[in-house]
């Protein structure tokens, strides 16, 4: 018995003293092939471990190294899977500064080392974490849905509302500036809602009025945390037949108009809720005093839709008197220029404002073209966000409270299901390279990931959301009517 | 128990199983294809742990494991006569007086599970739920010193609450009962800890889990629909709580074989009429029409429909499909029974079911995408949240004809952790990775020479007619759709249009239905059949008069039908009344 336990020791022992070995590896001068890319992206200090694997290794095995000489290993058959701790210490030791990753592989039963590469640290910091919904790439049909709060320092994931609490969907929802204790929620389906939550407190409105198109959709909040500035939709679908497009999703109506949560009454302007013009989208300036919004002329449907293009347009606002300015501004002509623009986003200091431009329509997420565009306000120069567009969909995007961070939704990776990444943007607009949102095995995790992200939103930190008080206030016929007032 | 009551008792349990294999076998086979194609059972870690996080999901998990099954009827039929078998001896196992009468009652619950699963939205995982409350009860009655017992039995609550959901009241309650016969007063304390026990696990769940209490408090993986209470899987636990207590009863009469013979007839007899009753046999022929649909079994359809004429517009559209795709359409159509072009393309209906079976005659027609809409949304309308692995095989075929690799692998590798569809997928993958897929998969190569390239247009059902006079434009050798686009315009009585389209028809003999249409046609605008084209019978013009004549003279439809139903004028002047 002991000579066969030693016998078996000992052919272990062997095995193990002729399996290739990491240090014998073979230099490769190209740059590892590793999912998710995160060659040369830039992170900011609290990120949660940027894991990866190589593709087509058998195993893989990385070398992180600080600017100050700090090194942190990690090996595994499938994927790295770096200490939280020790990733964290190092990559907060590194801002402002690059982490140099050696990545090697074992191939065909050797070791091949990969040329480094760095991963900047940038000493911006970045919100606690995102709040997005989660959803099947659909059709008209919604299956099992919800919306989420994700901590950007771990994998932590947890949900805020998920419609196995009643029968309906969960639909846009925004915070102010990232404010988690003020967020406004829209429940479709037969418990149909907008749910407001201040500091609290918790209410279920019926945003719908007599005067008004329909109920609230796209929201904004006004950095007051006093205003909510809404468009009401009247929105269809329809669907290619030809494979390279399947959905069209398009207005036959819109209007906006701005709820006053003090007074409880939607403000709407007629230069706002024009018949022959659908604006939509709005979003308040960093200062308040402006709205912006995208308009088109009204086109015939299904016909005209490949024509129907939104402009990027603005109106003043006054915060004080809740009142909305006569004239109505272009800002950017995308029409002319072919194109249509949606989901104007102005950065919170003031100085950009990001949109997305595609070929044509108000719903670009289901365009393949559809591009981030940025707009200099001090300097009116718009160009193509080229640091971070890919060749397929990048589409809704949300900056972080500082503005030096932006979370984009993208389908780059498969055409279909959206991920979600996150950029830096500097004091002169300069974008770095974009990394997707880490995951703990990002491979088996997004391959198994049959849900798309949606609407992501930074978040300054826990949503303090009671779900079973929101889910009694959904379930209840409840709902506070809003009031109703023109502009003066 | 005497040797004979023994006896008895054993074929009792051998005969109902094999009543139950028998009825779901060769009665309702298909309600158990259709059972399996709305979920995708994957054996991985994930899988297992995102059912079993809620309040019933080990059952659940564990129904589903046996629903997979189902994809066989054999298989799935005896796997019901197994469950209704374990049913009947636990709930034997925790009657306390051994008699032929309580063995006979004990087939109770079994029955009104058979009952409950006659349902097809009823979930495997309700019946594994209550047989593991009543293992738990059988189980913790094995424990003999009371303190030991009191534990486990306190313990097993939440256990089985977790594992099993809210059918874990049944261990309760039996226990209870148990424990009051056990130790009478003494066992006061142990019962009111079982019963809060009991009251504080669905409130605890409600604040773990994103399901309201109402939800937690009846089941959340039971039945399909969620807003639908169901009331045979209580009964049958109420039965099973019931069955012991009323076994129990001391009397010499129901200690005797004639006794026990008696009841067990009296809930056969229950059983059988309920199952019937309760069975549904128009259900039974439409899935069994789409069972036939989705394995291609074109002629099995026919022969099908020779023996009975199918008259649902669900059933009918997949006889049409039959018939198109073994080329006998033009022939054939109205030899059937047609309700409208209802039954040619249904409309679209947002549910899990309708868009299967319509989704397949897009598919063969080389409508691609709206073939994936259709499976998609489909799959999005399963009212418990669950996949199907029929569906995303669908999906994996559209995204693949479409070009979509990234999309397709992403099903493909779904399946490939599934037990019978995992050799498909893992063929396919290997196929899609070496590049050469569509000279391996005729069907997907098919699909792909058949669906639009030039033409873009959204999907409108009020212009069908146009969709499918391009598809046969851009690919002149998809005759299935000018066969599709020919009856589309017959079963709307649109005969000018028809007419237009019958310039695309290549036929060397004129099809019977369309010379038929084309008579009547002719007959309307000209008053009389002189002078019709000469590439129409002359057979089918005197048939014409005969039935036109018949017409006037007033003849009862039935008549008209023994004489002319297979004729397109029948059905021009009396079906499809709506329009």
């Amino acid at each position: 018995m002991i000579r066969r336990n030693l016998y078996i020791a000992l052919a272990a022992l062997v095995l193990v003293a002729c399996a290739p070995k990491e240090r014998d590896a073979v230099a490769d001068g190209r740059l590892p092939d590793i999912y998710p890319d995160y060659v040369g992206v830039t992170i900011p200090v609290g990120i949660a471990p940027l894991d990866f694997s190589l593709k087509g290794a058998d195993a893989v095995s990385v070398q992180l190294a600080a600017p100050d000489g700090t090194v942190l290993r990690s090996a595994g058959r499938v994927a790295t899977r770096f200490s939280r701790k020790r990733w964290a210490q190092l990559v907060s030791r590194s801002a402002g500064d690059s982490l140099t990753v050696t990545v090697s592989g074992l191939f065909d039963g050797r070791w091949r080392r990969f040329a480094p590469f760095g991963i900047f640290v940038s000493p911006d910091a970045i919100d606690y974490g995102l709040a997005y919904r989660m959803l099947e790439p659909g059709y008209e049909i919604y299956s099992f849905m919800g919306i989420y709060e994700r901590e950007l320092g771990s994998f932590r994931q947890r949900a805020l509302l998920e419609n196995t609490q009643f029968d309906g969907c969960v639909n846009c929802h925004s915070f102010k500036r990232g404010d988690p204790s003020a967020m406004s929620l829209h429940i479709r389906g037969a418990h149909g809602a907008t749910l407001l939550t201040r500091d609290g407190d918790l209410t279920a409105y019926n945003t719908k009025t007599d005067s008004t198109l329909g109920f609230c959709v796209y929201p904004y909040w006004h950095p007051s945390g006093r205003y909510i500035a809404y468009s009401t939709n009247s929105t269809r679908q329809s669907f290619h037949v030809q494979p390279d497009k399947l959905i069209e999703v398009f207005d036959l109506a819109s209007d906006l108009q701005v709820y006053d949560t003090q007074a409880n009454e939607i403000i709407t302007a007629p230069q706002l809720k024009q018949p022959d013009v659908w604006e939509t989208f709005p979003a308040f300036s960093a200062d308040g005093r402006t709205l912006y919004y995208t308009a088109a002329a009204r086109v015939d449907i299904p016909d005209g839709l490949p024509q129907s293009r939104y402009n990027l347009m603005k109106v003043s606002f006054d915060p004080e008197t809740g009142s909305i300015g006569q004239d109505v501004e272009l800002v950017f002509d995308a029409a002319s220029r072919g194109r249509s623009a949606s989901f104007p986003r102005p950065s919170y200091d003031g100085r950009f404002l990001m949109f997305t431009l595609c070929d044509y329509g108000t719903f670009p997420i289901w365009h393949h073209e559809s591009d981030l565009w940025l707009l200099d306000l001090q300097t009116g120069e718009i160009r193509p966000v080229d640091e971070v567009n890919s060749a397929d969909t990048d589409s809704y995007h949300s900056w972080s409270s500082n503005s030096r961070w932006f979370v984009f939704s993208s389908r780059r990776g498969d055409g279909l299901f959206t991920r979600l990444y996150i950029a830096h943007i500097d004091a002169d607009g300069v974008a770095g390279k974009p990394f997707l949102l880490p995951q703990r095995d990002p491979q088996a995790y997004y391959t198994e990931l049959f849900r798309s992200y949606n609407v992501p939103e930074f978040i300054t930190g826990p949503v303090p959301f009671d779900r079973i008080r929101a889910q009694k206030a959904i379930n209840s016929p409840e709902r506070v009517p809003f009031g109703f007032r023109w502009s003066d | 128990m005497t040797k004979i009551q023994k006896f008895a008792g054993v074929l009792m349990t051998m005969l109902s199983a094999i009543a139950v294999y028998c009825f779901f076998a060769f009665k309702y086979p298909y309600h158990l294809h259709f059972q399996e194609q709305y979920q995708l059972f994957e054996f991985t870690w994930g899988y297992f742990l995102g059912v079993v996080s809620v309040p019933g999901g080990l059952a659940d998990w564990a129904g589903r494991f046996l629903t997979q099954f189902f994809y066989y009827a054999p298989a799935g039929a005896a796997v019901f006569a197994l469950l209704a078998v374990a049913a009947q001896w636990l709930t034997w196992r925790v009657c306390r007086r051994p008699t032929l009468t309580a063995y006979a009652l004990s087939f109770l619950p079994a029955a009104a599970l058979v009952v409950f699963f006659c349902d097809e939205h009823a979930l495997a995982g309700g019946a594994v739920a209550l047989l593991l409350s009543l293992a738990a009860v059988a189980l913790s009655g094995r424990v003999c010193v009371d303190g030991r017992r009191h534990v486990l039995q306190a313990v097993l609550v939440p256990v089985l609450y977790f594992a099993c959901g809210p059918l874990a009241v049944a261990y309760v309650l039996l226990t209870v009962w148990a424990e009051v016969l056990r130790c009478g007063r003494r066992a006061l304390l142990a019962i009111c800890v079982l019963l809060l026990l009991a009251l504080l696990c669905p409130i605890v769940a409600s604040r773990l889990v994103a399901y309201p209490l109402g939800r937690l408090c009846l089941g959340v993986h039971y039945y399909r629909y969620h807003n639908i209470v169901p009331g045979l899987l209580w009964a049958a636990a109420l039965a099973a709580v019931c069955v012991p207590p009323l076994a129990g009863i001391r009397s010499r009469f129901l200690s005797s074989t004639p006794a026990g013979l008696g009841a067990f007839a009296l809930v056969a007899a229950l059983g059988v009429f309920f199952t019937f009753r309760a069975s549904d046999a128009s259900k039974e022929e439409w899935m069994r029409y789409d069972f036939m649909v989705r394995m291609e079994m074109w002629n099995r359809i026919m022969m099908t429909a020779d023996v009975r004429n199918p008259d649902n517009p669900k059933t009918v559209s997949c006889l049409n499909l039959a018939l198109a795709k073994t080329g006998r359409i033009a022939d054939s159509q109205f030899e059937y029974f047609q309700n409208g072009p209802e039954g040619l393309l249904p409309e679209f209906v947002g549910d899990c079911t309708n868009p299967v079976s319509t989704g397949e005659i897009y598919w063969h027609l080389g409508m691609v995408n709206t073939a994936q809409r259709f499976a998609f949304e489909a799959q999005e309308a399963i009212p418990d949240f669950q996949k199907s692995a029929r569906l995303y095989k669908r999906l994996a075929q559209t995204n693949i004809v479409n070009g979509d690799g990234a999309v397709a692998r992403k099903y493909l590798q779904s399946l490939t952790h599934t037990l019978f569809y995992r050799r498909w997928a893992r063929e396919t993958l290997a196929l899609l990775d070496a590049g050469d897929i569509f000279a391996h998969r005729p069907e997907l190569a098919l699909a792909r020479d058949r669906r639009l390239k030039e033409h873009d247009f959204l999907f409108s059902a009020s212009e069908m007619d146009s969709m499918l006079g391009l598809l046969k434009v851009e690919n002149p050798a998809n005759t299935m759709a000018l066969d599709y686009l020919m009856a589309w315009c017959l079963l709307r009585k649109d005969l000018d249009r028809f007419a237009e389209c019958i310039a695309l028809v290549e036929a060397p003999a004129m099809p019977k239905a369309y010379q038929e249409a084309l008579l009547l046609r002719w007959a309307q605008q000209h008053g009389s059949l002189e002078g019709m084209p000469p590439y129409l019978s002359m057979a089918h013009a005197q048939r014409l008069n005969r039935f036109i004549l018949d017409m006037q003279a007033g003849k009862p439809e039935a008549e008209l039908l023994r004489t002319y139903g297979n004729t397109y004028w029948f059905y021009y002047f009396y079906r499809y009344r709506s329009r």
